[in-house]
């Protein structure tokens, strides 16, 4: 018996999950991470990096799964790079992300809700032209979360269009099919 | 030397003087030649690629490497530090991982990626391929006080060229050419540039912190080196302000539009005027004034000693 798994209360959790609760047992909730975040103290995280490597130990998959948290991680690495005990925390919180979505988890904020539509939506305008395409990507995210925001992006959107910031047409990479193609491939296989 | 150049989603819309000042710049120095990688693809961008599957980041990354071996070259330049900081960690993922590398090989119409090619932020190459004394100096930046803003991921994950928590390169460029740089802690705090879509209020007090210790360590300007935080602190710099209740004021540049003032390029080519917080009266007052109405160093004069429970 591996010591992380000695841990009680202890949930069973699924194989994705059981990796990352092999790879935070080493943890000791030094709070490294939680004092080099720089989104947790401005209010932006439901839970704590720190609060959420502990849940992980405890197994607490869904909680953590519909947690704010996942989405809201800027993933700046700051935490990763301090922490002592060298786990990778932002590729971590990544991974979640990545199993909260598939999941299907419900967002448990507003927040969650919209970042989740924003990352999903900006991989379907690369998925499409091979490279991402702004205006599209503000528009639809606006339209899709509440689109009376788009009159109070107006008076940035002169502003950028008057510098010349705003590319009105995708730029289109030739071998977007070949991206296609990898987007196709990696989600046959299971994501 | 000859690097394959990946210019990235932003250097074409928002961020397009960085790649103008960026190529003008490196046209002068002879040691760097920038070739760009022939039909390049987004590199992920910010986790968002992770998000659709663990090892799509990689694989996108995947194919700009793999063309930069066809092309016969064997380092990546990529302004952008995000789109940085996905090809090197793709780069250093496929040289450790032969099984990934067949699978995304494969995935990729059979691209061969037999050399990996090793990934480079144009300011590790203009300071240690470079070298900082081999820029030609015309018009020194006497008078900018400037922070050098790193940004979070110039440096990150761990083992990159410079230190994580406090980098030096830009400071060491930047005063090569005659400017001060300030010394401050938020260097390579992160702005908040992959969440502000959907968390606008918390990337918005992070970013207004940056402002505020930039301002409050003196600097009369701001250079950074990546399109996210350089949008951030000038495109919002007033919002940023309203929050902390004050006014920044503070042009944000990027390095290599400072690069080019110095080295004196033609202006027309470091687009000055796409940035919103104009720099051009900062300019007139410091590297543009002639040289005896500039305003004099003020030697610091010393504290007034204070009593115990004075202060």
């Amino acid at each position: 018996m591996f010591q992380y798994q000695a841990i009680h209360p202890r949930q069973e959790t699924s194989p994705e999950v059981e990796a990352i609760v092999e790879a935070v047992s080493v943890c000791y909730q030094c709070g490294t991470c939680s004092g080099s975040c720089p989104v947790a103290p401005a209010g932006g995280m439901d839970y704590t990096p720190r609060t959420i490597m502990r849940m992980i130990q405890a197994g607490l998959e869904d909680e953590v799964l519909s947690s704010e948290t996942v989405w809201t991680c800027a993933a700046c690495y700051s935490c990763a790079v301090r922490c002592p005990r060298d786990i990778d925390i932002t590729d971590i919180m990544i991974r979640l992300r990545n199993l909260a979505l598939v999941r299907g988890y419900p967002p448990r904020t507003n927040v969650a809700r919209r970042g989740r539509i924003y990352n999903w939506d900006f991989m379907q305008i690369v998925r499409r032209f091979g490279r991402i395409y702004e205006l599209e990507l503000v528009l639809r995210y606006h339209l899709k979360t509440n689109p009376l925001n788009l009159l109070g992006m107006a008076p940035v959107g002169l502003k950028m269009l008057r510098k010349g910031k705003l590319r009105f047409l995708p730029e289109r990479a030739e071998g977007r099919k070949e991206v296609q193609g990898l987007f196709t491939e990696l989600e046959d296989k299971g994501k | 030397m000859k690097y394959a150049y990946f210019p990235g989603c932003s250097q074409e819309s928002t961020a397009e003087e960085y790649n103008r000042s960026l190529l003008a710049v490196a046209q002068r120095l002879d040691a760097m030649e920038l070739i760009e990688i022939p039909d390049w693809n987004c590199c992920g961008a910010t986790p968002a690629a992770a998000i659709v599957h663990p090892t799509l980041p990689d694989g996108l990354a995947a194919r700009n490497l793999a063309i930069t071996d066809e092309m016969g070259l064997d380092s990546v330049v990529a302004p952008c530090a995000a789109c940085y900081k996905n090809l090197r960690k793709a780069s250093l993922d496929l040289r450790k991982d032969e099984a990934l590398r067949l699978e995304l090989e494969q995935s990729l119409n059979n691209r061969k990626l037999d050399r990996v090619p090793e990934v480079r932020h144009p300011l590790d190459v203009i300071v240690n391929d470079v070298g900082v004394d081999n820029i030609p100096v015309e018009k020194p930046l006497t008078g900018m006080k400037i922070a050098c803003y790193y940004g979070c991921l110039l440096t990150r994950p761990a083992g990159g060229f410079d230190d994580i928590e406090y980098p030096t390169a830009m400071d060491r460029l930047l005063t090569a050419l005659g400017a001060e740089t300030v010394d401050w802690a938020y260097k390579t705090k992160c702005c908040g540039g992959g969440i502000y879509m959907f968390h606008e209020e918390v990337s918005f007090a992070m970013s207004a912190d940056v402002m505020a210790h930039a301002k409050a360590a003196g600097a009369n300007a701001v250079a950074a080196a990546c399109p996210f935080c350089q949008l951030l602190l000038d495109l919002y710099q007033d919002k940023l302000a309203n929050i902390r209740n004050t006014t920044f004021n503070l042009p944000v540049l990027f390095f290599t539009q400072l690069m080019g003032l110095a080295m004196g390029l033609d202006r027309a080519e470091l687009g000055l005027e796409r940035l919103i917080v104009s720099p051009f009266g900062l300019l007139a007052e410091t590297i543009d004034a002639p040289e005896d109405s500039r305003e004099k160093p003020k030697r610091a004069r010393a504290a007034k000693p204070t009593k115990w429970g004075e202060a």
